[in-house]
């Protein structure tokens, strides 16, 4: 990570999206997506991927979270004291969560009631801290936002993908929607393993190996 | 100079102060707006134990109308106060803390469905509950007709109990099935209501027609036998914490 | 008896790993070598079980709402919870630090080989997601304590295990897509299938 960030030394007069802008948002996305390839942010992948919509809108949180972490911490990077920047960062991040938490209970008290403490944990989850401390802390605002999204929309993909599978086979429906009694199958057999934390342990692991067979990317 | 300690702590008291000045002030603009979430959640589950609610419906306003509410004791006696003297309201008693206690000290809500054009005409009592499900707590509302015998209607809530299986207490489906049945004997003790492993299909003994003529059983959710049992301890906890206060309103009627 | 069964519901049943995906991060991180694995646990379950209390001192006598009454009754209507999540994270950061210097201090060895990952340990999902667990179960100050204990111990168990396996998984021949992160993750579910056998245990 490291040596791209000292690639990408800004030059004067840059296009609001040049090839370099574009590549930062695109490349969480596939070859370097947060979840299967960093390895980081599992945590909440996987503990609310049940439903597609639980799913949905903690994707949104997220984004939320990491593009306006990464924007505030690039804002203030050079005044922030190096001693003290890990508890800065959760600082911020724990202010912006909060603000996600609160909204979230003065209009959709339902929603609150499903994700439950899992809303506090995006604070702990590793993109957002990963994203400020590697790419926010050295870099300028703009770019900071543009890394942000990527990262946020490479997680938001994947965790969409897996609830995906896990509210089809567990529950036999999407969004809420019962797909198989639409389309004329009243009987379909739910997965119980889908719904519980194993399925979705299977599903992510099996989704990682088809994205890597498709980049090429081998771990040593 | 960023390295110097007092940098460090005007920095940090500095930020201190941002943070949460932004929080408070967040939490003073969407607070009122919480409160009426919390409020009107609590309202919508309390309704739903009695009649199917359209999307639309005022709730507050059917609730102001309908319902009154009362806390008792587990004597069956009106409580009003707490312990330090403060006014207690039975819409924000927290049935999980008083779960936890001790029967004796519980404060019992009891919410009163009351007839539309007569206020003292009282049709359906409602009653919280609260238990544990198979992977994590469950709880609900059940409706006692005037009789304060037949059960008129539940409404069960659930935290995670599997999907298409346990979490099916939370459907009319199964809801429904416990309207009719009855919570005491002809003697008068405290029978409850059960689930049986259920749902065998046909006609015969353990089918869902053989449960319907009986008063004290429901038939139960195929594959999810532990969420029933919950479901049966739970019942049986809270008719018996309720017990005197049947007693005591049956025979003022 | 109550303290009991919540020790072993919370290391075996609602274990941080397999039931509730918390601490994913570093559990796949640091699960390549039984005895970094077995450090990190160690690490872990120390900053939980000092955590779990603390949090629940703060969150009782100070956020809960009418928790400051203690302090003048005028403040009885104060509820401060909006301020659960940056409290808990600042309690834990402390704490992680001050184990940072603790082993530092009185085992360089296993300082080195923990190396980057103590600061890790702020940003793991299980600490925070103990306490803010402990507030939604409503747990008392003991029952938090061994509720602390029992998560760390449960996740250590978990780590411990799964590094246990990967060190034997170098001799096997695996697909080069599934290598590493992949196959990681289809060990863990099954991991997960034998400890749902556990439900079975009437509490």
């Amino acid at each position: 990570m490291s040596e791209e960030v000292k690639e990408l030394v800004v030059k004067k007069s840059e296009p609001l999206f040049s090839k370099r802008r574009k590549r930062l948002v695109s490349d969480p996305l596939n070859d370097d997506n947060p979840v299967t390839v960093q390895v980081l942010g599992i945590c909440s992948a996987l503990a609310v991927t049940v439903k597609m919509e639980p799913t949905f809108i903690m994707s949104i949180a997220v984004v939320f979270v990491i593009v306006f972490a990464n924007l505030i911490i690039s804002l203030i990077r050079n005044l922030v004291p190096s001693r003290v920047r890990i508890i800065v960062q959760l600082g911020v991040i724990a202010t912006l969560v909060t603000l996600v938490s609160e909204v979230l209970k003065a209009y959709n008290y339902e929603m609150y009631k499903v994700l439950g403490a899992f809303v506090g944990l995006i604070i702990t989850n590793c993109i957002v801290m990963g994203r400020l401390e590697a790419f926010a802390m050295g870099n300028k605002p703009y770019d900071s936002v543009l890394d942000g999204l990527g990262s946020g929309f490479g997680y938001a993909w994947i965790i969409l993908a897996v609830a995906f599978f896990r509210e089809l086979w567990g529950s036999g429906s999407v969004f809420d929607f019962k797909v198989f009694e639409a389309i004329g199958i009243n009987n379909f057999a739910t997965n119980g393993l889908m719904v519980d934390s194993i399925g979705a342990f299977m599903i992510l692991g099996i989704l990682i190996w088809v994205q890597r067979s498709k980049t090429g990317y081998v771990e040593h | 100079m960023r390295q110097s300690n007092t940098y460090i702590i005007v920095f940090t008291v500095i930020m201190t102060v941002i943070i949460g000045g932004l929080l408070s002030g967040a939490n003073q603009i969407l607070g009122p707006a919480q409160k009426k979430s919390i409020e009107l959640d609590t309202k919508t589950q309390i309704l739903k134990a009695v009649m199917k609610l359209e999307e639309g419906d005022d709730i507050l306003e059917i609730y102001k109308l309908r319902i009154r509410s009362i806390v008792v004791d587990y004597n069956g006696d009106i409580v009003e106060k707490d312990e330090k003297g403060n006014p207690i309201e039975a819409e924000k008693v927290n049935v999980l803390k008083n779960f936890k206690k001790d029967k004796e000290n519980r404060q019992l809500p009891v919410f009163s469905f009351v007839d539309e054009n007569d206020e003292s005409k009282v049709i359906a009592y409602i009653l919280p509950t609260y238990g544990k499900g198979l992977w994590n707590s469950i709880s609900g509302y059940i409706a006692l007709g005037a009789d304060m015998n037949t059960i008129v209607g539940a409404s069960f809530g659930h935290v995670q109990e599997t999907p298409g299986l346990g979490a099916r207490i939370s459907s009319d489906d199964i809801q429904d099935r416990f309207k009719g049945k009855k919570v005491y004997d002809e003697a008068g003790s405290v029978v409850s209501v059960s689930m049986q492993k259920g749902e065998k299909g046909g006609g015969g003994a353990g089918s869902i027609e053989f449960y319907k003529s009986d008063d004290h059983k429901v038939d139960g959710m195929s594959g999810a036998t532990l969420t029933g049992k919950g479901l049966n301890a739970m019942l049986a906890e809270y008719f018996d914490c309720y017990n005197n206060y049947i007693k005591k309103t049956a025979n003022a009627q | 008896m109550e303290l009991v069964n919540i020790a072993i519901k919370s290391i075996f049943i609602d274990n941080m790993i397999f039931a509730y995906f918390l601490g994913m991060c570093s559990f796949l991180a640091v699960s390549k070598k039984v005895t970094t694995a077995f450090g990190l646990g160690a690490a872990v379950v120390f900053v939980l079980m000092i955590t779990a209390p603390v949090n629940w001192l703060i969150q009782e006598n100070i956020l809960r709402e009418g928790a400051l009454a203690w302090i003048s009754p005028s403040l009885a209507e104060v509820n401060l919870e909006f301020l659960q999540f940056i409290m808990f994270i600042a309690v834990i950061a402390g704490m992680v630090q001050l184990v940072e210097m603790i082993i530092e201090k009185f085992s360089p060895s296993l300082y080195g080989s923990l190396g980057i990952f103590l600061p890790l340990i702020a940003v793991n999902c299980s600490i925070l997601g103990a306490s803010l667990f402990m507030v939604q179960k409503d747990y008392g100050l003991a029952e938090s304590t061994v509720y602390g204990f029992g998560s760390g111990i449960g996740w250590m168990l978990a780590i411990v295990a799964l590094a246990a396996i990967r060190e034997k998984l170098k001799y096997s021949n695996v697909p080069d897509g599934l290598k590493g992160l992949g196959i990681t993750m289809l060990i863990t579910g099954l991991m997960g299938i034998a400890f749902k056998s556990f439900i079975g245990i009437a509490l």
